[in-house]
């Protein structure tokens, strides 16, 4: 590899992931529309952007570079405020990723397309004129807020934003202030920031004007806190924090009239989610804020109010005044208690309001599904929102969900072990080399019964470390299957909105792990599915309601783990496949003859669409059901050993069951003998193993068939097919092989057993070979070729259709 | 050297020839004639096909190796021999004599039928441009220096009808190499 192509997959790589996690975080997004967005969550793809930017800058990518300048630039008005993150910037921001990974694509081939940029540049612009301003208070909210003017000016514009928020929110604020040791402030400091993460938001953290001691530094940490007074303490326990709150003064009049109806929803979850003694809750925080300072006023001997710059009142007014009466919290000035909008609810105190107006309701993460809604309402949604989610020129959604890069991450703990594993090994080499040193010393002496006892005993010791390397290794190459479903939920937002369906999407088993190289396959295989489902399988929201079902249909896409096999299934709950229909349509484009059609069981006519030739563009509109190119899909998965089965219902929907290997690197293969030579079969597309007497083999129209249990199995000898010469023999053993839903029986001479094979690809200069797919060691030096069973179907198959 | 002994022997795979001892070898024999500051020699590896002298240039050469048991391919090419297991890595094995026209049908060494191959008899591993390949030689006489005044264009008569697989011949001493582009020896 040179070091520029070196280079450029490691940008390939590095853009991947840093996409990967963009995406990511969209999603959340897109799951929560309609909620106020997560300033944590916008903010963090920011940063994607713009590292993003930094990274294409470095490697001279202009086109990436310039799109994400100008995401970046969106995002960061978005995370002032400058912009609301309504519907257009989410889809608009959507559209970038894709426009990312297809600008990625191509710089991984080194091309560079005309269209994409174009396209690139119409969505740059397009992002620069993006933007509905966000509804400003007249008045800023920050003056309420008692702040030394000269914290203020230190804050960078970003955190000034969010404390407005947070102000404009009534959250209560918090100052905390933590003084560490000079010589492990930084570990204290992530710990505290660690601790105070779940709480609330950590808006800024500034150098405290307060001396830290001789070898200590002291910080304000800003603090919108969600948890009340009490929790915030108890959550700080142990650190060396202290807490003040900061003042907010009442809104004036005209913002209070906004601000009621910023809040009024909020103010009801509240007092709804909270049951507790309003007269005594005000006054708690405060109290408890004034004993501590008071506490801690005299162990130190010093007049801790002094240093507190940041607050005008002093704790012990407020102190007094909580415990006086709650009535007094509306009085501008009094109150020490972080007050929110005191004059529209008197009981919502800071601490009452803060869990209702949280930014962000989580949604609940379910353990086993995950569940992803896509509902999609009609798009122009007003004269302020120009429809451009759906932009022209929008490629087609069929691009590949492939990553472009070939790189596993591995955690650095599983590499140490295989290290490890590698240190062993050559122990144990070192003391066969001493073995093999001394037999060859001794020269004639007769070998001891010792040397070898010895000698087998390194050898079994090899064995096991050899096997646990393998499975170290394998273990190395397993990602989660989730990559891929991650992806495929993104998309079928996109498809949902293209074909005007509503659709529940619901993932499970993400968590299953297959072989990096089996996911990759994977995805564009279950992309048509999914596409497939929801273009084909799915109602429109009307017809559902007339046949009585719900409005919104399920598409699911579940993976679950069967000893050596993964199982994942695509469903939905639409109307089903037609398979009179399918039939017709096989019997108009010849693909079944009428007679065959009549003894076929419905099972049978339903795997009709996997026929290649059975769908054409025509039959998509023409085919109430679905069939676009699902040989294409077969073909893929049994690329991979993989089988497909479909079962469907009429009017309850479809189910694409996909049966897969975990790993390809080892397979359990069978060992057969043909002529004397030995060839090996993956285990997993064996179907059963029959004894066959020569006169038990008939032919149909000259092609010989096997009756297996009243049906007709095609069958076909190894060694005429090979062009081995063939042996006389009493009886055939016949392997009964099944990929999809193709049947063969393969005759063979000899069974020697079965066997964990590593198959290795026949390489370059091989590839034409047909019929083998790799060969493999069986010991011995012996290598053992491995045979296509696809492939070898396919061409069985093509046998006897020209026969027939 | 016990049967025991030899047995570890066959268990632990060494290549019996390196070519980097060859070449010391060579270095060691030409020291004589290296007067000429402008002629550069070029290494070349000799070996024998059928009686008669090749040589390619050792650039291309990866490795020397003994023949391991073949595994032929079923309905491959006649001139893939078949393949073999290289630690690990799988090589394609070529005959080349055919094309050469030195023999009418390539040699049975692969499979059940195969007779245990000449003792002489060695694989050359072979950097080509879709990746190493083998082929199968008589036997391996050594590394020669060839300048290129001892290089002559191969005569008309020598050519091999559809391929240029000689590219000349080169002269040193009593013995005549021909020198083949392997390239175009292991195309198909």
């Amino acid at each position: 590899m040179s070091p520029g192509s070196k280079a450029l997959a490691e940008f390939v790589a590095e853009a991947t992931e840093i996409l990967d996690a963009l995406g990511k975080d969209l999603l959340v997004l897109d799951e929560r529309r309609g909620q106020e967005a997560d300033p944590e969550l916008v903010n963090g793809i920011f940063r994607a952007a713009h590292s993003l930017k930094g990274l294409s800058g470095l490697f001279g990518q202009e086109r990436l570079s310039r799109l994400a300048h100008g995401t970046e630039d969106l995002l960061d008005r978005l995370r002032l405020g400058r912009l609301r993150l309504d519907d257009t910037a989410l889809d608009s921001l959507i559209e970038v990723l894709d426009a990312f990974q297809a600008l990625l694509a191509e710089a991984a081939r080194g091309a560079e397309s005309e269209s994409l940029t174009r396209r690139v540049e119409d969505m740059t612009a397009r992002l620069a004129r993006l933007g509905s301003p966000s509804v400003s208070a007249e008045e800023d909210p920050l003056d309420r807020l008692e702040l030394d003017p000269q914290v203020r000016s230190v804050f960078t514009e970003y955190e000034e934003h969010r404390l407005r928020e947070n102000v404009r929110r009534g959250v209560s604020l918090w100052r905390v202030r933590a003084a560490f040791d000079l010589s492990d402030f930084d570990k204290g400091l992530a710990d505290l920031n660690a601790r105070l993460k779940p709480l609330g938001e950590v808006i800024s953290t500034l150098p405290s004007a307060r001396p830290g001691g001789a070898h200590g530094i002291a910080f304000d940490l800003i603090f919108g806190a969600q948890a009340s007074g009490e929790q915030l303490e108890a959550g700080l326990k142990g650190t060396p924090a202290e807490l003040s709150p900061l003042v907010v003064h009442p809104a004036t009049h005209a913002a209070a009239q906004a601000l009621v109806r910023a809040a009024e929803p909020a103010t009801v979850r509240a007092s709804m989610g909270r049951v507790e003694a309003p007269e005594a809750a005000p006054s708690a925080p405060a109290k408890r804020g004034g004993k501590k300072k008071g506490a801690r006023a005299a162990s130190r001997g010093d007049a801790a109010q002094a240093q507190q710059p940041l607050l005008p009142a002093p704790g012990e007014t407020g102190a007094s005044h909580g415990a006086d009466s709650t009535s007094a919290a509306p009085a501008p000035h009094d109150a020490l208690v972080p007050v929110a909008l005191p004059e529209i609810h008197p009981v919502a105190d800071g601490e009452h309001v803060a869990p209702g107006i949280l930014p962000v309701a989580y949604l609940p993460v379910g353990g086993a599904a995950q569940r992803v809604r896509a509902v999609i309402s009609d798009p122009p949604a007003g004269p302020g929102a120009p429809p451009t989610g759906v932009a022209p020129g929008r490629p087609e959604g069929d691009t590949s969900l492939r990553s472009l890069t070939q790189t596993v991450r591995v955690d650095i703990g599983r590499l140490d072990g295989l290290i490890n594993m590698v240190g062993e090994l050559l122990l144990i080499k070192a003391n066969l080399q001493r073995l093999a040193e001394s037999a060859r010393q001794d020269g004639t002496v007769a070998l001891s019964k010792l040397f070898g006892q010895e000698l087998a005993r390194e050898t079994r010791g090899l064995e096991r470390k050899l096997e646990a390397l393998q499975e170290g290794l394998l273990e190395a190459r397993m990602v989660p299957v989730g990559q891929v479903f991650d992806k495929l939920a993104r998309l079928v937002r996109r498809i949902t909105r293209e074909a005007g369906k509503e659709i529940e999407f619901v993932i499970g088993g993400g968590e299953v792990e297959l072989d990096k190289l089996i996911v990759e396959e994977l995805s564009d295989p279950l992309m048509h599915l999914i596409r497939n489902a929801i273009d084909h399988g799915v109602e429109s929201p009307d017809a559902r309601l007339a046949a009585g079902k719900p409005r919104r249909a399920v598409v699911a896409l579940r993976a679950e783990q069967k000893g050596n096999h993964v199982l994942i299934e695509v469903s939905d709950d639409g109307a089903g496949i037609d398979e009179q229909r399918v039939r017709e349509v096989a019997l108009t484009r010849g693909l079944i003859t009428f007679a065959q059609a009549q003894e076929m069981s419905r099972r049978e006519m339903l795997n009709l669409i996997f026929l290649p030739g059975f769908s054409t563009a025509r039959s998509v509109s023409e085919l109430s059901g679905r069939g676009v190119g699902l040989d294409v899909v077969k073909n893929n998965l049994g690329n991979l050993s993989g089988i497909i089965d479909v079962w469907s219902e009429r009017g309850k929907g479809t189910a694409f069951n996909l049966t897969l290997p975990v790993t390809l690197a080892i397979i359990r293969a069978l060992v057969v003998g043909v002529s004397g030579r030995t060839y090996a079969v993956p285990l997993n597309s064996v179907l059963e193993i029959l004894s066959v007497q020569p006169k038990d083999i008939r032919t149909v129209e000259r092609r010989e068939v096997l009756d297996l249990r009243g049906q007709t199995l095609p069958f076909m000898r190894l060694a005429r097919m090979f062009a081995l010469p063939e042996r006389p023999v009493s009886r055939y053993f016949v392997v009964v092989v099944g990929l999809a839903q193709e049947r063969l029986g393969i005759a063979v001479d000899e069974l020697h057993g079965q066997q964990d094979i590593v198959t290795k690809p026949l390489g370059g200069r091989l590839q034409s070979v047909r019929g083998i797919s790799g060969a493999t060691d069986l010991g011995n030096r012996r290598t053992v070729l491995v045979l296509d069973v696809a492939a070898l179907l396919e061409e069985g198959m093509a046998l006897e259709r020209r026969r027939a | 050297m016990s049967r025991f002994a030899e047995l570890l022997d066959d268990f632990f795979y060494r290549p019996d020839e390196d070519v980097a001892g060859l070449q010391d070898f060579a270095a060691g024999s030409d020291g004589t004639q290296a007067s000429a500051p402008e002629e550069v020699p070029e290494e070349y590896l000799a070996f024998r096909l059928e009686g008669e002298c090749y040589a390619v240039p050792i650039r291309v050469v990866r490795e020397i190796s003994k023949v391991p048991p073949l595994t032929e391919i079923p309905r491959a090419e006649g001139q893939l021999l078949g393949v073999m297991n290289l630690r690990g890595e799988l090589l394609p094995v070529y005959d080349i004599k055919v094309r050469l026209r030195l023999a009418e049908r390539p040699p049975v060494v692969a499979g059940p039928e195969a007779p245990p191959p000449p003792r002489d008899a060695r694989i050359l591993v072979l950097r080509t441009e879709s990746g190493p390949a083998g082929v199968w030689v008589d036997n391996v006489m050594g590394v020669v220096k060839l300048k290129p005044s001892m290089l002559e264009v191969a005569p008309p008569g020598l050519r091999t009808s559809d391929r240029d697989c000689v590219v000349g011949i080169g002269r040193r001493g009593p013995t005549l190499y021909i020198l083949l582009d392997s390239e175009q020896a292991l195309a198909s």
